[in-house]
């Protein structure tokens, strides 16, 4: 479904993204682990359009076509799905009106109807439910004055509206504590399906205790140095990244503490 | 050596219409023997610094507008409505309250008794130092409006002024409206103003309100004159113990769209709330010059307003808050904030506050930005197309001043004008 040849990108000047290569096929669950700075958030975003980024070199497939040369609206209608790491706040537009807006623009491009305000409602309701998130949200802001935990659940929530098929996954687990973590781990879960894959970047192995991953890669300084199955992740949960000869600030620093 | 001044022209010190009882004609005379030599804004002139250079009076606009035999466009406003065509009022296109402790009357139906006591109260809500163009207005009504609530009188509905210029020659039109709310009456009063035709022309409004004590007054102003119309518009008000005045301007640019308000608190305990969304695009201007009189103690003003500008256009909001020295426990909060939507586009903003009490809280902000990239990439990366996306983001800026718009008619209008102006703003790539 989603392949990666030789991705170059940079930021600034700065090259970030040195050769990515990654494929990934329909029905499969893939995790990029690494430390930080070595790239993961770069390719998520990358990957859904944001032209903050510099695609340099390289090529990428979504079911046949290039994805490189499309904008990060016509992606996103064509089924690349990002579940941001920090959810902006958008206050003054509510998040129903966003979600509405959304699916319909997604209708619109599958020529199905728009749905009206009282039907989707009905719709986002139900969806809310699942990841746990008090229908009152709906009706504030987009994100305004969420928690953390809150700000992700609304993710996995138009993840579940959008059923795109690709679904990325930026630090899902980050700032979430363990019952938030299951009733996301369970909205990922409910996305699996055999049609849809899904790309999980994260930088600890925790998340992989709930979600189980088909394969597991190991990104570093821009480049993929290590793929294999679920038991990478847990090999590199008791031997940190230096095992890989990775340098991890983020890990001896809370090591050492 | 200075360079003389230029001066307003004397052809704009003509007046027409003489059918006015004798006390207004005399007020319109002397104040326009006090305009001659009255200089023109410029550069130099603090509150018209920015935008001077848009006031553009020719001789052939000083002329007043012809008043026979136009109808105006057919306007479908729900409820009481009083309609003036370029600056006389049109009785047969008028639908207003009959009730005994409401009176509307046209300036010309006054008694002698009745248009001596107006003239002695015509003007006195506004610094007309720092407003000139009132004093302009004063010098040429032809017709005008006064409306008069008796004590606990209360309009059960909004009463609509449709202020219409038709401009199919050039001219001017110098609407006029006085309201006398007396002690705890109620009326929600929405001045439209609307033009029809081609030709350049000049707008100079004033809206006076007096509040007796416990009175409670809504006045919605919107300004949607077409590109061939400079308007400058006055609104002053007076309150007096615990009123209240609420008021919602929303602007659409034009050549040249000036518009003072000015709220005077002399009563403890009076409140005012002041809304006001402006938006300009194309090669448009809009400047709101408010000034907030805290004058008793105890009172309380709350002051909101955005700019959205687009393309190459320009507005300017300067809010000025005086709190007298005998005005303790006031309470003042002012916020302005401007969305530039295009780099071509300029938004000036001055708050100015001056505090001669010492037991008073106060506060202000202004800022001035552009629409947040990292929450458009958030939208689009939904599959929202990058203009809607846009009109999301503008419409969040605004929203909550045009939900307070307390009459769901004008609200539709708003929201109508707006969508147009999305439509030139965000033209899909």
């Amino acid at each position: 479904m989603l392949s990666i040849k030789n991705l170059h990108a940079s930021v600034g000047g700065k090259e970030i993204l040195k050769g990515i290569n990654l494929e990934i096929k329909a029905g499969e669950v893939h995790a990029i682990m690494g430390p930080n700075g070595s790239g993961k958030s770069t390719l998520s975003q990358v990957l859904a359009g944001n032209d903050a980024f510099e695609v340099t070199s390289g090529e990428v497939t979504l079911n046949g076509d290039n994805l490189l040369e499309k904008e990060t609206e016509e992606r996103a209608r064509e089924g690349v799905f990002l579940a941001f790491q920090y959810p902006v706040e958008i206050p003054g537009v509510s998040n129903l009106q966003f979600m509405r807006t959304s699916v319909n623009a997604m209708r619109h491009h599958r020529g199905e109807p728009e749905m009206n305000a009282a039907e989707f409602m009905k719709l986002a309701r139900e969806v809310s439910k699942q990841v746990d998130l008090d229908p009152a949200f709906l009706k504030r802001g987009v994100n305004e004055g969420f928690s953390g935990g809150e700000k992700k659940r609304n993710e996995i929530m138009q993840a579940l509206l959008l059923q795109p098929k690709l679904a990325i996954l930026d630090e899902t687990d980050s700032g979430l504590d363990i019952d938030a973590l299951k009733v996301v781990s369970d909205g990922v879960n409910a996305l699996r399906a055999k049609d849809r894959a899904i790309l999980m970047v994260t930088h600890y192995q925790r998340l992989l205790d709930h979600i189980v991953p088909d394969y597991v890669h190991v990104l570093a300084d821009g480049k993929i140095v290590k793929s294999g199955g679920r038991e990478l992740a847990l090999e590199l949960e008791a031997r940190g990244y230096a095992w890989l000869g990775i340098k991890d600030e983020a890990t001896a620093a809370s090591s050492a503490n | 050596m200075k360079p003389a001044p230029t001066l307003l022209s004397t052809a704009f010190l003509h007046p027409a219409g003489q059918a006015l009882p004798g006390p207004l004609l005399a007020l319109r005379k002397q104040r326009g023997a006090a305009l001659v030599d009255m200089p023109l804004p410029t550069r130099k002139t603090e509150n018209w610094k920015y935008s001077s250079k848009y006031l553009k009076l020719t001789d052939e606009m000083a002329t007043s507008l012809p008043t026979d035999g136009k109808t105006g466009s057919a306007l479908a406003v729900p409820g009481y409505k009083v309609v003036f065509i370029n600056g006389v009022m049109v009785p047969e296109a008028s639908e207003y309250p009959d009730l005994n402790n409401i009176l509307i009357q046209r300036f010309g139906d006054l008694s002698d008794a009745e248009a001596s006591e107006l003239a002695e109260r015509l003007d006195t809500t506004l610094d007309t130092k720092a407003v000139q163009f009132a004093g302009l207005n004063s010098a040429r009504f032809e017709d005008g409006l006064v409306i008069r609530l008796k004590p606990d009188a209360v309009l059960d509905q909004p009463l609509f002024i449709i202020h219409e210029v038709t401009a199919d020659a050039s001219g001017s039109a110098f609407p006029r409206i006085f309201v006398d709310a007396g002690r705890n009456s109620q009326i929600t009063l929405v001045e439209e103003y609307i033009s029809s035709g081609q030709e350049a022309v000049f707008v100079n409004s004033v809206t006076e309100f007096t509040l007796a004590e416990g009175a409670n007054v809504t006045n919605i102003r919107l300004s949607m004159g077409g590109e061939n119309v400079q308007h400058i518009g006055a609104t002053g008000v007076t309150q007096q113990r615990s009123s209240r005045f609420q008021s919602h301007c929303v602007g659409f640019g034009g050549p040249l769209r000036r518009h003072d308000l000015q709220v005077r608190l002399e009563g403890e305990g009076a409140e005012c709330k002041l809304n006001g969304v402006v938006v300009t695009q194309g090669t448009q201007h809009y400047d709101n010059h408010t000034t907030i009189e805290h004058i008793a103690a105890h009172c309380d003003s709350e002051e909101t307003y955005r700019n959205i500008a687009a393309d190459k256009s320009h507005a300017v909001f300067n809010g000025r808050i005086h709190i007298h020295q005998d005005a303790q426990k006031s309470n003042a909060n002012m916020n302005n904030k401007n969305l530039l939507l295009s780099t071509g586009a300029e938004i000036d903003t001055k708050p100015e506050l001056e505090i001669y009490a010492d037991d008073v809280k106060c506060a202000h902000g202004a800022t001035i930005g552009q629409l947040d990239e990292e929450s458009l990439f958030y939208l689009v990366s939904r599959g929202i197309s990058r203009r809607e996306a846009n009109v999301l983001l503008t419409m969040a800026f605004i929203n909550e001043l045009v939900a307070q718009i307390p009459v769901d008619a004008v609200k539709d209008t708003v929201q109508t004008r707006l969508n147009q102006f999305f439509d030139q703003a965000f033209q899909e790539a």
